[in-house]
């Protein structure tokens, strides 16, 4: 056993040996990104563009958790540690306001000449102190799937509001049921008590004239009469036009009711379209996404998703990071990413785009949807806006599960933000 | 043998006794000393995880915040006009105040745990840090319930495949599938048939069966989650149990058995004279990996419940990951730390394991 | 105990109890080997069927392309090596130094037994997720390579798990065996390498096979000492990594496969090892 014993240190110093003889090139960056099959190798495609472009310098590409949190967790670890191993990260819509502190501010980089080719309001959301800590590289906003074969088929018009929404999803689930499918409902979303929640409610609220959780002057909305009423409206849903499970459901379980045929509507992010198309799918071609209905605002919102380049300010090149991470965002790779892997783009030309719109031709379609995509609160309650979300999508959850009334847990959630972020309520 | 003699081969053995206990405390100190002392220390503390604002000592603050009770008389609601209390029509009970207007607002928000009525009273628990007492009870009630399942079933398996049958190589290998699966993928496996709709296992049968609709949602309803998580984590882990029984048994000489059959003790009466007596030493130490494991649950209740109902560990996760409090998360620790302490002790006291 | 065989009826009872622990054990396993040959469309079909059926037809159709998917997964099929080799040199070097501890522990006489004990156990108490930053913190001081850095802190659960194990084992053997073997003039380390050991082959088999699927199934410790060495991820982080084509789709039936595949090894070895699970103590050694 002790034989085993030495084998084993012996292994271990030569595998720490190796490691540091790699360590020695010109310049190296590398860049921590998402795991998925295409959107790596896309990634993987453009760091090899910009090794071509600048001789002496080589990107290598991190592949990361595709979970969220997990991969939230994994840099903090890193950003912890001020590990220069990593200088370009890519990061959630809500994160900018959160890890500010750790990322280069891109103004100082030449970042100026291109913020106002990209969204504004993505913009806005990862600037933090006039700083702009991260870069736009795709987008994501809530959409309105429907059925095109069944409002045909019940004689219904693309709804515009919810309560259109509500009756025509009412009336095609009792027509279904009667012709004998017991698991059709009318409308699928994203009722689970997590981050998923938070977007599917703001939407609601912030359609229906309620605000956004905190302004932008850092002053609690929350509790107002149109937010009570929007809350009120959606935990009436449940049971009603959608199923009692949906209080459990994520993106991925409203797609599969969804796939399956079983659901009129659904609300849900623009990946789903691609992969209800695919063969053998029963929905396929039968379905169209539209701009979610509106409230009482008279405009439909979609809470603001996608992922940021931000440049690391513990890297050994941080000029070279910096570079690394306008480059990806700029617009030859974003173009790259819309043709071949359906990325939304934050450039707004690409949505003129010839190629693009050809590989997409939904896109043209989400111009508008995204422009006027509402961004989560993250910005303004940074560093606390997990905590806020997660108070926030709690009291919603309770509503919809029916153990609190919209009333009170808003009141209550106005009293928790209060004492959490110290902030003044809103007149 | 000589008095010196046998002083000097104690000498020996307990030269001996320390050379061997070397590697083990060479690894452990190498690998705990830090990180152990880093959470005791940043428990005192008001540290932000990954962040570089300055960290300052604020002594047993974070351990208040968690710790936190209050108890307050919930005053009947008064109707301003007759100052008779008001009458709920629809239920027929008094009608108390609002648990948030009567709880304390410093230095903490206390928030409404739980109301009870005492001698025609009504009164509310608040805590400054709900969540956390949650997933303090959570996490007790999930340990207890569990331990004591895989217990049973552990015993019972073990003594099944403990006796002579066809096939029971194949048999033992079975009996640890369950521990086999990777953790993670198994709470993804479990969720899934738990899906809140007939694409689940559970919501099919318990439809076809006529108990329900097929569209309950099982890990949103509070009242079926902790059974939920409960039923995974015996699966899992009575393999655990089931094992460690079964290498105690070994030890358990068959003469034992031969003499009581002699005597004519029948298989029941030698279960409780024989086999658990001498199966209390294993058993106590397979009780005490188990525990420290429930005590510490955190994938299942990441995966399955995630943001919605807390045990310590996943709650200390959300603290020190998306609240970044890396002080108190650390506090948060440390108590899950005495409580797995409290636990063992209890055990070895109980069982009467030896420590010397 | 053993002999319980004398008439059909307990005869009958217990095969009966032996088929539903089988069936309890094997059945959610079984429904991952099914969710696993399932298309996308056939797993969302309501009501969930017990073996793949057609959507359209509803007959039965397989369907093979995840375990294909895992198979051309190449970080997969690195990952389960890397984590043979972790899990392996974790359980060697736990069962090591946790069997000279225990024989410390469990059968020598000395002081500080009692606080050796439980500082043991102590190491062991803090949930993964409290000393992660600490441990991080330490595998970059020491700049050990990611298969090192995973086997040394694995450590963390599994020594004291074996010491603890392995000690209430020698407690039990009988000191008599000890004593006559040095009559016999052995010495203290020769009596625990050639009649101690082999007695508790149970108990080593045992917490061996609880180490190494613990070391083979730890994701937290795996996922952060990789992160950036995709080249030393292991098996559940190998998983966790699995990914649709689109971000958030998640390829739900090729995690089943590999779960399904990652389960196999396991079995094999608790099948080659079984034996000895149950081959400890004879009557003959213990009377020494």
């Amino acid at each position: 056993m002790k034989k085993g014993l030495t084998v084993l240190l012996v292994v271990g110093l030569l595998f720490t040996i190796s490691l540091n003889i790699f360590a020695q090139d010109d310049i190296e960056l590398t860049i921590a990104g998402g795991a998925v099959g295409e959107e790596l190798q896309l990634t993987q495609k453009a760091a090899e563009i910009f090794e071509e472009k600048h001789p002496g310098v080589s990107v290598e590409v991190l592949s990361t958790p595709d979970l969220a949190n997990d991969r939230l967790g994994l840099y903090l670890q890193f950003l912890e540690a001020e590990s220069p191993n990593v200088d370009v990260y890519q990061v959630d819509v809500i994160w900018p306001g959160d890890l500010a502190q750790h990322f280069l501010d891109l103004y100082e980089y030449g970042a100026e000449e291109v913020a106002d080719e990209h969204f504004q309001a993505i913009v806005e959301n990862n600037t933090v102190d006039g700083k702009l800590v991260a870069m736009p590289w795709f987008t994501d906003a809530g959409l309105l799937y429907y059925r095109q074969d069944l409002l045909d088929k019940y004689d219904l018009e693309l709804p515009e509001t919810w309560e259109e929404l509500e009756r025509a999803a009412k009336t095609i689930q009792t027509g279904e049921r009667a012709a004998g499918n017991q698991d059709f409902w009318g409308f699928v979303w994203q009722g689970n008590a997590y981050e998923g929640l938070t977007c599917d409610a703001l939407e609601w609220i912030h359609s229906n004239g309620g605000g956004t959780i905190v302004n932008s002057d850092k002053e609690i909305t929350i509790y107002n009469e149109k937010a009570v009423a929007a809350v009120e409206m959606a935990g009436n849903w449940v049971g009603h036009i959608s199923p009692p499970g949906v209080t459990g459901m994520a993106e991925e379980d409203a797609r599969k009711v969804w796939e399956a045929g079983n659901a009129a509507f659904m609300r849900n992010w623009p990946y789903a379209y691609s992969l209800g198309n695919q063969e053998g799918k029963v929905i396929a071609g039968k379905y169209d996404v539209a701009p979610l209905p509106a409230g009482d605002s008279g405009n439909g919102s979609a809470t603001l998703g996608g992922w940021n380049l931000a440049a690391s300010k513990y890297s050994d090149n941080p000029k070279w990071a910096a570079k690394l991470a306008l480059f990806m965002a700029g617009e030859e790779v974003q173009k790259l990413r819309a043709t071949e892997g359906s990325f939304n783009p934050t450039i707004k030309d690409l949505y003129e785009d010839e190629d693009v719109l050809k590989a997409n031709p939904f896109f043209g379609k989400l111009y508008d949807v995204f422009t006027n995509a509402v961004a989560r609160p993250s910005t303004q309650t940074a560093p606390q806006y997990n905590q806020t979300s997660e108070l926030f999508f709690q009291a919603v959850h309770n509503v919809l599960t029916g153990e609190e009334d919209a009333d009170s847990a808003l009141a209550y959630l106005e009293l928790d933000l209060q004492d959490l972020l110290d902030y003044p309520i809103a007149d | 043998m000589s008095r010196n003699n046998s002083s000097d081969l104690a000498k020996e053995e307990q030269r001996l006794a320390y050379k061997l206990l070397i590697p083990a405390f060479l690894i452990l100190i190498i690998i705990a000393i830090y990180p152990l002392g880093q959470v005791f220390y940043s428990s005192f503390t008001d540290r932000e995880f990954a962040s570089s604002k300055e960290t300052s000592f604020i002594g047993l603050q974070n351990y208040d915040k968690l710790l936190s009770l209050t108890i307050k008389k919930l005053p009947a609601e008064i109707d301003e006009e007759t100052g008779q209390k008001i009458i709920n029509p629809d239920t027929g009970k008094v009608e108390y105040e609002n648990p948030i207007r009567v709880l304390p607002r410093k230095p903490y928000l206390y928030r409404p745990l739980q109301e009870f009525n005492l001698f025609g009273n009504r009164y509310v628990i608040g805590s400054a840090d709900t969540d956390f007492i949650k997933s303090l009870y959570n996490t007790l009630v999930f340990t207890i319930v569990s331990v004591l399942l895989e217990t049973i079933l552990g015993l019972g398996i073990a003594l099944v495949v403990n006796s002579e049958f066809k096939g029971r190589g194949m048999m033992r290998a079975v009996m640890l599938v369950p521990w086999a699966v990777i953790t993670v993928v198994s709470a993804r496996m479990w969720e899934w048939m738990f899906e809140p709709s007939r694409i689940g296992l559970f919501n099919m049968l318990f439809e076809k069966i006529g108990l329900t609709e097929g569209n309950t949602a099982f890990l949103s309803m509070s009242e079926y989650q902790l059974p939920s998580l409960i039923a995974v984590d015996v699966w899992k882990t009575t393999p655990f149990m089931a094992l460690l029984i079964l290498a105690g048994l070994q030890l358990i000489p068959n003469e034992l058995y031969e003499a009581a059959e002699v005597d004519g003790a029948n298989k029941v009466k030698q279960f409780f004279n024989i086999t658990l007596p001498l199966l209390k030493p294993s058993l106590a130490v397979a009780l005490i990996f188990r525990t420290l494991d429930a005590l510490r649950v955190f994938d299942v209740f990441q995966v399955m419940l995630a943001q919605k109902r807390y045990s310590m560990a996943s709650y200390n996760y959300f603290q020190l990951i998306s609240g970044r409090n890396m002080g108190m998360a650390s506090a948060i620790g440390v108590i899950i730390f005495i409580l797995i302490f409290v636990f063992a002790l209890l055990y070895i006291k109980v069982l009467g394991v030896e420590t010397e | 105990m053993n002999k319980f065989r004398e008439n059909p009826v307990q005869r009958t009872l217990f095969y009966i109890i032996l088929s539903i622990i089988i069936v309890y054990l094997l059945f959610p396993f079984y429904w991952a080997v099914n969710s696993s040959l399932k298309s996308e469309s056939q797993l969302s079909m309501t009501p969930a069927t017990f073996i793949p059926k057609d959507p359209a037809t509803n007959n039965v159709s397989i369907y093979w392309k995840n375990y294909k998917g895992v198979f051309a997964n190449g970080s997969f099929v690195r990952g389960l090596f890397n984590s043979l080799i972790v899990a392996t040199s974790t359980t060697v070097l736990a069962l090591t130094a946790g069997s000279f501890a225990a024989f410390a522990l469990g059968k020598l006489r000395f002081k500080g037994k009692k606080p050796s004990l439980y500082i043991i156990l102590a190491m062991t108490m803090f949930p993964q997720v409290t000393v992660l930053s600490g441990l991080y913190a330490i595998i970059n001081l020491l700049n050990l390579g990611a298969l090192f850095s995973m086997i040394l802190t694995y450590m963390l659960f599994t020594l004291p798990f074996t010491t603890w194990v392995l000690t209430s084992f020698f407690r039990e053997l009988p000191i008599e065996i000890m004593q006559s073997a040095q009559v016999d003039g052995a010495t203290p380390f020769q009596t625990f390498r050639m009649i101690l050991l082999p007695l508790t082959a149970p108990a080593l088999v045992t917490t061996g096979l609880l180490s190494f699927i613990a070391a083979w199934n730890e994701y937290l410790f795996a996922l952060t000492f990789t992160s950036i060495d995709p080249s030393a991820r292991t098996v559940p982080v190998a998983i966790q990594y699995f990914s649709g084509e689109f971000a958030r789709q998640e390829p739900f039936g090729e995690i089943m496969a590999a779960a399904v595949v990652v389960t196999i090894p396991i079995v094999i070895l608790v099948l080659i090892f079984q034996k000895r699970i149950v081959a400890g103590l004879t009557a003959g050694a213990v009377k020494g």
